[in-house]
C-alpha cells in the first residue's frame, strides 16, 4: 500500500519538530509519493503571498509563477527575477574574510588568501541564504535550474 | 585471448551499445522469491566473511574500527554484492579482477583453484597502497564461476613516513610496498618467500600479514558457501541470476532517482589542497534526467601533480559510489549496477584520473571531494522534491595522526590510528549533524578504543572528546569532529604528522544559509615539562579549551609550541612531546540566525558549543549562569543581525563589476592565481564559463596579467 503522511506531520518535520527517531522511521519507510505536492501546499501556506509556488528552491526561496513568468520569490516577498538566472545576481553580497574573528575562531578558520565567504542575503529580509566557501575569484556557483516542464 | 578476457570485452561493448546489463529479468519473473532467497544467502556469506574475517586480523584498524568489506563478484568481475564496511571498494575489487583477465592471466599467468592474488596498486584497483585486496577464483564444475573478495586497510606500508598515507610523497616510489596483483598463496598455501619479503620491508609486517590471513579466510568462506548454494540451485541458475542481480540493481537505480529527485541541472564545487602551495578543484554539475537518468560530470578538474594527492579513477569511482549508495542507494543491492546505471565523467589527465602511474596517490582528499560535491547536488534535488530529511549538507574531507620508529617494546612500528573515522556528519535538513560519528569512506567505521592503541603505540591519551563549535553553524549544525590530545611515551626514537587535507581551507561546506565546518589543524608542544606536572600533580591539558585560540597545551604547559597548519610532515618526536588533532566537522544546514534558541542552550549545557558563540553567531541571549534564553533580547539581536547584512552587503552586480576589475588588473593571490590558471588551460568548458561571468576577454589567463606581488602561496 502506498505510504502517505498527514500533513501536520508533514508540518512538524519541516519545523524540525520531530524526534530522531521518528526521522529514522520516516526515512526507513517506503517513500510517500504525494510528499513534493504536500510540501509545496504547506509552504504555501506559510508564505504571505498569494503566488502559485511551482517548486521549492530552497530555504526561504521558491519558484512561482507571476503573470505567466516564472520567477524566483523569497519567503518575504522579495522577487529576484527569471528562474533560469542564477538569483545570486540579484542578491546582496559580503565577502567576509573568514579570520574576522566574527564568525570562527582565528586557528579554525581559512587563511582569506586560499579561501572567502561570500555570504549572499535577500535584500528584503536579510535572510542568509547561502554561503559559498571558495578561492577568491572564483564565479557565483549556479547551484540549481530545474527542469519545470518535468 | 582468454575465455573470460572476452566475456568482460563482450560485457563492456553490450552495456555501451544497450545501456543494460542483462535484457530480461527471466528468473526474477520466473520465481521472485526463490531470487530473493538466494541473494541473502549470497549476502549472509559476505557478512560472515567479514566478521569472522576482522577476528583474524591483529589490527585495531580492522578488528576494532571496521577497515574491511568483502564482495562476491561474477566470472568478469563486476560485483553481485559486497558486505558492509569498507564500501568503497564495490567496484575496485571488480577492477583488479577485470585487469588481471585483460592482462591475460587466465593463459599467462593461470588462474587455478586455491589461488589467492594480492594487489595493492591503486592504479589497478583499490584507492591507495594501504588498501589491500585479495580475490581467488570460485570454480564449479570445472569452470570458473566467479570471485571471492576481500579488502583490508593495512595501516603501515613501508613507505617514507610510517602510517601507509605519506603527506611528503611526490610519487609512488615514495609510497612503500605496491604488489600488483601478484600470487601470493597457491594450493590454499601461502607463499613463505613473500611472507619474508613484506616482513623486511614494513615497519609493522604482522599487520600486512595477518590481514592478509584475515582475507585468505573471508574469501574462502565465501568461495566454500557459493559452491554449495550451486549445488543446492544448480550452476546454470546461479550463473544466470548472479547477472540479473546486477541488472536488476541497474533497473531500481534509475527508478530511485526518478521517484526521489527533482529532474534538473546542480552544481556544486568543493576544494582540496597540498600544504600551503597549491589549490585542488573538485566541481561536479549533476543532471536528474526525466527518466531518472543521472549523470555526472567532473569537467574542471585540476591538474595532477608532485604531491600526494592524485587519486586513481578506481579511487575515484570508488569514493564517489560509496558516498552514491549511503546518499541515494542505500535501499537497493550493493553491487555494479549501480555503477552501471549513472553516467560518469572523470576526464583522463586529472588529479581525479592521473595519466599515468606516476604520481603520488596515498591522500585521497580529491575523491572524498567527490563525495562532498554530491552530498551538495543531491541535498537540493531531494529537497525540492519534498524529501528534507534525505538533505545531508556536505561532510568533511577527513585528516589523522600517523607515527612511526621505535616503539616502548624497542620494535620497530608504523601507524595511523583512524580517529579519521569519526568526523562530524553534515547536518540534515531537518536536525542537526551527528558528533564524532562518521567518514564518508566507511559508513560502518568506528573510532576504536584509545586504550588498545595505547597498548601498541607509544603514545598515550590526554584528552578524546568532541570539539565544540567544530560543525558548521546553521539552522541546523554540522556534525562536531573528534579532538584528541596524546603525548610520546617511553620512546625517543620516533616520528608523528599528521596526513589529509590540512589546508588552511574550508572543506565541508554549510548548505542554504549555513557555515562550512571549522577548518581541521594539529598543534605539536616539544620539549614539555609535561612530565614534571605529572609527577607534582599539576593540571594537565586535555582538551583544546573554551579559547580555541589560545588552547589548553600552550596555556597549561611549558615548551616549544606550533600550531602546524599546512605543515604535515612527520617529524622526530621524544618522551614527553604532546600532539594535539583535530579531524573534520560536517556543514550546517540554513541560516544561523534561524536556530530555535532552546537547541543552542541544549549545546550549551552539553558543551558541544561554547558560550561566546551563541550571541556572535546564533544571535541567542544565554544568561551564563542559568543557561536561560531571553527571547526578547534574543529577537532584537537577530533583527540587529539582519539589519546589520542589509546594510554591509552589496548589490552582486555592483560586487562583480569590483571583481572584474580585481581579476583583469592582476590582483589574485598566487594560490587563486594557480589555481585558475591550471584549470582554465586544461577545461575549456570552465574556461568559457569563468570568462563570460566575469566578462573576460578571450584568452584571459590570472598570470598573464599578475604584477606577481601579491600574497599568498607560502610553502
Amino acid at each position: 500500500m502506498a505510504i502517505s503522511y498527514p500533513k501536520d506531520l508533514l508540518r512538524d518535520l519541516l519545523e524540525g519538530n520531530l524526534s530522531p527517531e521518528r526521522i529514522w522511521e520516516i526515512q526507513h519507510a517506503p517513500k510517500d509519493s504525494d510528499r513534493c505536492d504536500k510540501v509545496v501546499s504547506l509552504e504555501q501556506e506559510r508564505v504571505p503571498w498569494s503566488e502559485r509556488i511551482i517548486v521549492c528552491l530552497q530555504e526561504h526561496l521558491y519558484i512561482v509563477e507571476k503573470r505567466g513568468e516564472r520567477i524566483i520569490k523569497c519567503s518575504c516577498g522579495h522577487e529576484f527575477g527569471d528562474y533560469r538566472t542564477n538569483w545570486k545576481e540579484s542578491a546582496l553580497v559580503y565577502e567576509r574574510n573568514p579570520q574576522d574573528g566574527e564568525v570562527y575562531f582565528h586557528t579554525r578558520a581559512a587563511d582569506p588568501d586560499f579561501m572567502v565567504l561570500r555570504e549572499f542575503y535577500c535584500p528584503g529580509c536579510g535572510s542568509q541564504l547561502e554561503v559559498e566557501a571558495v578561492p577568491p575569484g572564483y564565479p557565483f556557483i549556479f547551484s540549481f535550474l530545474p527542469d519545470l516542464d518535468s | 585471448m582468454g575465455k573470460l578476457k572476452e566475456a568482460v570485452i563482450a560485457k563492456e561493448k553490450s552495456l555501451k551499445e544497450r545501456s543494460c546489463y542483462e535484457d530480461a529479468l527471466l528468473f526474477k519473473e520466473q520465481d521472485p522469491i526463490q531470487f530473493e532467497v538466494l541473494y541473502t544467502k549470497l549476502v549472509h556469506s559476505v557478512l560472515n566473511a567479514r566478521e569472522v574475517a576482522a577476528l583474524v586480523s591483529a589490527s585495531p584498524v580492522v578488528r576494532e574500527m571496521g577497515e574491511c568489506v568483502f564482495g562476491l563478484y561474477t566470472a568478469e568481475g563486476d560485483a553481485i554484492c559486497l558486505s558492509v564496511g569498507l564500501m568503497l571498494h564495490i567496484h575496485t575489487m571488480s577492477r583488479m579482477i577485470k585487469w588481471m583477465l585483460m592482462n591475460d592471466y587466465e593463459e599467462k599467468v593461470g588462474i587455478r583453484e586455491g589461488d589467492y592474488f594480492f594487489n595493492n596498486d591503486p592504479y589497478i584497483g583499490g584507492t591507495h597502497s594501504p588498501d589491500q585486496l585479495i580475490v581467488t577464483p570460485i570454480f564449479c564444475e570445472g569452470e570458473l564461476v566467479g570471485w571471492a573478495g576481500g579488502v583490508t586497510h593495512v595501516p603501515e606500508t613501508g613507505a617514507v613516513e610510517p602510517g601507509g598515507l605519506p603527506a611528503s610523497a611526490t610519487s609512488r616510489f615514495h609510497e612503500g610496498l605496491i604488489l600488483p596483483c601478484v600470487r601470493i598463496a597457491e594450493n590454499e598455501e601461502i607463499k613463505k618467500d613473500l611472507e619474508v619479503f613484506v616482513s623486511r620491508n614494513v615497519r609493522t609486517p604482522e599487520w600486512w600479514l595477518l590481514d592478509n590471513r584475515a582475507k585468505i579466510a573471508g574469501c574462502r568462506m565465501i568461495r566454500d558457501e557459493v559452491k554449495k548454494l550451486v549445488a543446492e540451485y544448480g550452476l546454470d541458475y546461479y550463473a544466470a541470476t548472479s547477472h540479473e542481480y546486477i541488472e536488476d540493481t541497474m533497473r531500481a537505480t534509475k527508478t530511485k532517482a526518478k521517484s526521489v529527485l527533482f529532474p534538473g541541472r546542480y552544481r556544486a564545487v568543493a576544494i582540496s589542497g597540498v600544504g600551503r602551495r597549491l589549490l585542488i578543484h573538485v566541481p561536479l554539475e549533476m543532471t536528474v534526467g526525466r527518466d531518472g537518468q543521472l549523470s555526472c560530470d567532473f569537467e574542471g578538474l585540476s591538474s595532477p601533480g608532485a604531491h600526494a594527492q592524485n587519486n586513481t579513477l578506481p579511487a575515484t569511482e570508488g569514493v564517489f559510489m560509496c558516498a552514491a549508495i549511503q546518499h541515494l542507494f542505500y535501499d537497493s543491492r550493493y553491487n555494479s549496477g549501480s555503477l552501471y546505471a549513472m553516467k560518469l565523467n572523470i576526464p583522463e589527465g586529472t588529479v581525479c584520473n592521473p595519466p599515468n602511474i606516476f604520481y603520488a596517490t596515498g591522500l585521497l582528499s580529491p575523491s572524498i571531494a567527490t563525495g562532498i560535491v554530491w552530498n551538495d547536488c543531491l541535498s537540493r534535488a531531494y529537497y525540492a522534491k519534498g524529501y528534507r530529511e534525505e538533505v545531508f549538507a556536505p561532510n568533511v574531507v577527513t585528516v589523522g595522526m600517523h607515527c612511526g620508529g621505535i616503539d616502548q617494546y624497542g620494535r620497530m612500528f608504523g601507524a595511523f590510528n583512524m580517529e579519521a573515522s569519526s568526523c562530524g556528519t553534515g547536518a540534515r535538513g531537518v536536525l542537526d549533524g551527528l558528533d564524532t560519528a562518521y567518514a564518508l569512506w566507511n559508513p560502518e567505521a568506528d573510532m576504536g578504543d584509545a586504550e588498545v592503541w595505547e597498548q601498541i603505540l607509544p603514545i598515550v591519551w590526554l584528552g578524546r572528546g568532541i570539539q565544540p563549535d567544530s560543525g558548521g553553524f546553521g539552522k541546523f549544525r554540522g556534525g562536531n569532529g573528534i579532538e584528541s590530545l596524546y603525548f610520546v611515551a617511553n620512546t625517543n626514537q620516533a616520528e608523528m604528522g599528521s596526513f589529509g587535507g590540512r589546508l588552511p581551507i574550508f572543506t565541508s561546506a554549510g548548505i542554504m544559509g549555513a557555515y562550512p565546518g571549522s577548518r581541521t589543524y594539529r598543534n605539536i608542544v616539544q620539549d614539555t615539562d609535561l612530565k614534571a606536572r605529572i609527577a607534582d600533580r599539576l593540571p594537565l591539558p586535555h582538551y583544546e579549551g573554551e579559547m580555541p585560540d589560545k588552547p589548553e597545551i600552550v596555556r597549561l604547559l611549558n615548551g616549544k609550541a606550533e600550531l602546524m597548519v599546512g605543515r604535515y610532515a612527520a617529524r622526530p618526536v621524544k618522551e614527553y612531546d604532546v600532539y594535539y588533532q583535530t579531524n573534520g566537522s560536517g556543514g550546517g544546514f540554513g541560516d544561523p540566525i534561524e536556530r530555535d534558541p532552546q537547541l543552542v542552550r541544549q549545546d550549551v549545557a552539553n558543551k558541544v558549543t561554547l558560550l561566546s558563540t551563541v550571541e556572535r553567531v546564533y544571535g541567542v541571549a544565554l544568561d551564563s549562569t542559568t543557561l536561560e534564553v531571553d527571547l526578547e533580547k534574543t529577537g532584537a539581536l537577530r533583527a540587529a543581525i539582519r539589519q546589520s547584512r542589509l546594510k554591509r552587503g552589496i548589490p552582486a552586480k555592483q560586487y562583480i563589476a569590483q571583481e572584474r576589475e580585481r581579476l583583469l588588473s592582476g590582483d589574485l593571490t598566487k594560490v587563486a592565481r594557480d589555481l585558475y590558471d591550471d584549470i582554465l588551460k586544461i577545461s575549456p568548458k570552465f574556461a568559457g564559463e569563468f570568462r563570460e561571468f566575469w566578462d573576460l576577454p578571450e584568452g584571459y589567463l590570472p598570470s598573464d596579467v599578475s604584477d606577481q606581488k601579491t600574497p599568498g602561496g607560502s610553502v
